[in-house]
């Protein structure tokens, strides 16, 4: 107890040099605190901008699809169970389950003709984002619907749709398509032979991801089942309510399979994010970055400080271990002083980081659009519990150690030199 | 039988290539309950023979034996400890903790004692009501009179109640007046508690109120 009033008063002897510690130590919490909510806000916007546009959270395929299906994908096409996509919709956490079809062909105004991917699905379940809606960042952000597609001309497909097409933006560049306009669709059916089919151009639309945009044309599923000539569909998509649940409802999943021996497959979200778990994996690297140098330079703030506590003191030292104080004792002395530091300066910064996150959050940061999209997008950091404890961990240790060789230093004086230093 | 008893005592400082000799073969043994004076002028080795009888120093020959301890065996942690025990310092300069108030000073002498803080406030505020500054208790050493700290210093080596208390020079920072008030109340705490003292000065009004006085001189007892 007296020891740890003397190491109080002791950091709030010299108030400006303190302070100036303090600062170092509050300002690299917050650098941290910030940093990781900000990191930890894009990793969740990517994260969901790629399951609501692209992959969904769950992906269920006919057995083989993944491995063999590249070279022959109509050999593994899906029978399109309604009674399991039932009993799947009936899962709690399960928002919707919809069917997919992709293919590919060739698509033609007349004069201009290219390679495409086609997306067959269920446009009920598939949310388009009007353009509109985007003009306001943080009324966009919150709609569940963000990082859905984003329709850029005309409108989003319905689900009463037939021979209407919504083509990605690059895709529709390319083509010169008109909204209103008719192109025409060519591919083989699932039993080789050639089908075309007149459609009419509904809307246009981006993604985050402007390669896809410059690929894909989505069409009611119907009218894919129509064109390939067949009843079955590519895949189903599983999207849930909140993306934690993911192997919770990934595990059900497959007991269920194994359960009534079903010949599918399933793939999760992550294992189909590439894109995300590399830039994940990237930034996490930044942060460790950032760590180490926030805390070489909260190190040597203290140790400075310490430092010169010790060469003032030297006098006060010998007086210490005259009284009697062991060497041990001293050495305790100056490493709790650092303790001290590190606590308080992380309490300060654990609380100084949680409202500047808060701070910037209700105004946002408008960001640009990561490489390969083409959507602008508004990040508000988050204030992570994880993060503020590591944080405030990493203060409390960092303290003690750099308190280690001030105070050894402290503890090695001779008491003789020491008494009689000035 | 004596307290402490050092036998041809010599002590060498090295600097650099040349080698001081602060004291020589000095033989010298104190009793219990002594009020003693060290004398001698400055540089004659006062200071460094209080340092290896306050076990804080140790003799480059020679022997310490105190309290019938040789304390040339003991370890750095052994040391610490008899010297928590049983030696208090007085210094020149008071020393005090800046930090603390006089009563946490006297206070933090006990520390090492196990006693409870009750106990300890208690017995702190005793020592400082004996040198007549219960008033100052809450104050700090920056807001006191150089008499009124070198008070706070002997009530913090008093209230140890050791078997020694070393003062080197304790009046030296202090005008004539303030400085033999310092030193009667040294005395009478030799008086009352049997605490030995010993003390070092050169000036020939503190000298006087010894009851026996040692002279140095380059390093070497001229008289005992
Ligand atoms: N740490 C030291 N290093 C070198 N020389 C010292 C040291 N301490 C004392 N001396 C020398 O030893 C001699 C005695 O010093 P000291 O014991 O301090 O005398 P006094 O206390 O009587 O003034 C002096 O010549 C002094 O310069
Ligand atoms: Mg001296």
């Amino acid at each position: 107890m007296m020891t740890l009033k003397i190491a109080l008063r002791n950091i709030f002897r010299h108030k400006a040099r303190s302070v100036i510690t303090l600062s170092t130590i509050v300002f690299g919490c917050v650098a941290l605190i910030f940093i990781g909510g900000y990191f930890e806000d894009i990793f969740t916007q990517l994260r969901e901008s790629y399951i609501r546009s692209q992959v969904g959270h769950i992906q269920i395929f006919k057995k083989g699809f993944n491995e063999n299906g590249k070279a022959d994908p109509y050999l593994y096409f899906l029978e399109d169970d309604q009674q399991i996509k039932a009993e799947i919709q009936a899962f709690p956490e399960v928002k919707s389950i919809a069917a997919r079809l992709n293919f590919s062909g060739l698509i033609s105004t007349g004069e201009t003709t290219i390679v495409f991917l086609g997306q067959g699905l269920e446009p009920q379940y598939e949310q388009t984002v009007p353009q509109q809606e985007t003009r306001d960042l943080r009324a966009f952000k919150k709609t569940s619907k963000s990082g859905s597609p984003v329709i850029s001309f005309g409108q989003g497909l319905v689900e009463e749709d037939q021979r209407q097409v919504i083509l990605g933006q690059g895709l529709a560049q390319t083509m010169g398509a008109q909204i209103g306009s008719t192109i025409t669709l060519l591919t083989n059916t699932v039993y080789g032979s050639t089908n075309a089919m007149d459609m009419n151009v509904k809307g246009v639309f981006y993604t985050s991801a402007k390669d896809y945009d410059e690929m894909f044309l989505r069409l009611p599923l119907k009218t894919a089942q129509k064109l390939l000539n067949t009843s079955s569909v590519g895949s189903w998509v599983v999207w849930l309510n909140k993306t934690e649940d993911t192997d919770k409802v990934y595990n059900s999943l497959r007991a269920m399979i194994k359960q009534k021996n079903l010949n599918l497959e399933l793939r999760r979200w992550e294992d189909l994010a590439d894109f995300y778990n590399k830039t994940v994996a990237m930034f996490n690297k930044f942060y460790l970055i950032m760590r180490i140098v926030t805390g070489i330079i909260v190190v040597l703030g203290i140790f400075n400080t310490l430092n010169m506590a010790v060469m003032e003191r030297i006098s006060e030292i010998g007086t210490l271990m005259a009284l009697g104080v062991r060497r041990s004792g001293v050495m305790k002395l100056f490493l709790l002083e650092g303790l001290v530091l590190g606590t308080v300066g992380g309490l300060l910064g654990v609380v100084a980081g949680m409202i500047v996150v808060s701070l910037v959050s209700s105004v946002g940061i408008t960001m640009p659009p990561p490489p390969g999209a083409s959507i602008s997008w508004l990040s508000t950091p988050k204030i992570i519990p994880s993060v503020v404890t590591s944080t405030f961990v990493l203060s409390v240790v960092v303290g003690g150690f750099s308190a280690l060789f001030p105070a050894y230093k402290a503890s090695r004086l001779q008491i003789t030199t020491a008494l009689r230093y000035r | 039988m004596s307290l402490v008893q050092i036998s041809k005592v010599s002590r060498k400082y090295q600097l650099n290539s040349i080698s001081v000799t602060a004291l020589k073969n000095v033989d010298l043994a104190v009793a219990a309950g002594e009020f003693l004076a060290l004398a001698g002028p400055s540089g004659s080795g006062k200071t460094t023979l209080l340092n290896i009888m306050g076990c804080i120093d140790k003799p480059t020959t020679g022997e310490v034996l105190f309290d019938n301890t040789q304390t040339a065996s003991l370890s750095s942690d052994q040391l610490s400890d008899l010297r928590a025990e049983k030696i208090s310092f007085v210094f020149q300069n008071f020393n005090l903790f800046p930090v603390l108030t006089a009563v946490e000073n006297v206070e933090y002498a006990l520390f090492l004692k196990k006693m409870t803080a009750d106990q300890r406030r208690k017995k702190a505020e005793a020592a400082l009501d004996l040198m007549g500054l219960l008033h100052l208790a809450g104050h700090k050493p920056l807001e006191m009179s150089g008499g009124q700290q070198q008070r706070v210093a002997i009530a913090r080596a008093i209230v140890r109640e050791p078997l020694l208390i070393l003062a080197d020079e304790p009046t030296a920072n202090l005008d004539h007046k303030t400085g033999e008030e310092i030193v009667d109340l040294m005395k009478a705490s030799n008086r009352q508690n049997k605490t030995t003292f010993i003390f070092s000065t050169h000036d020939q009004k503190v000298i006087d109120r010894a009851d026996r006085v040692v002279r140095i001189w380059d390093g070497e007892i001229v008289s005992a």
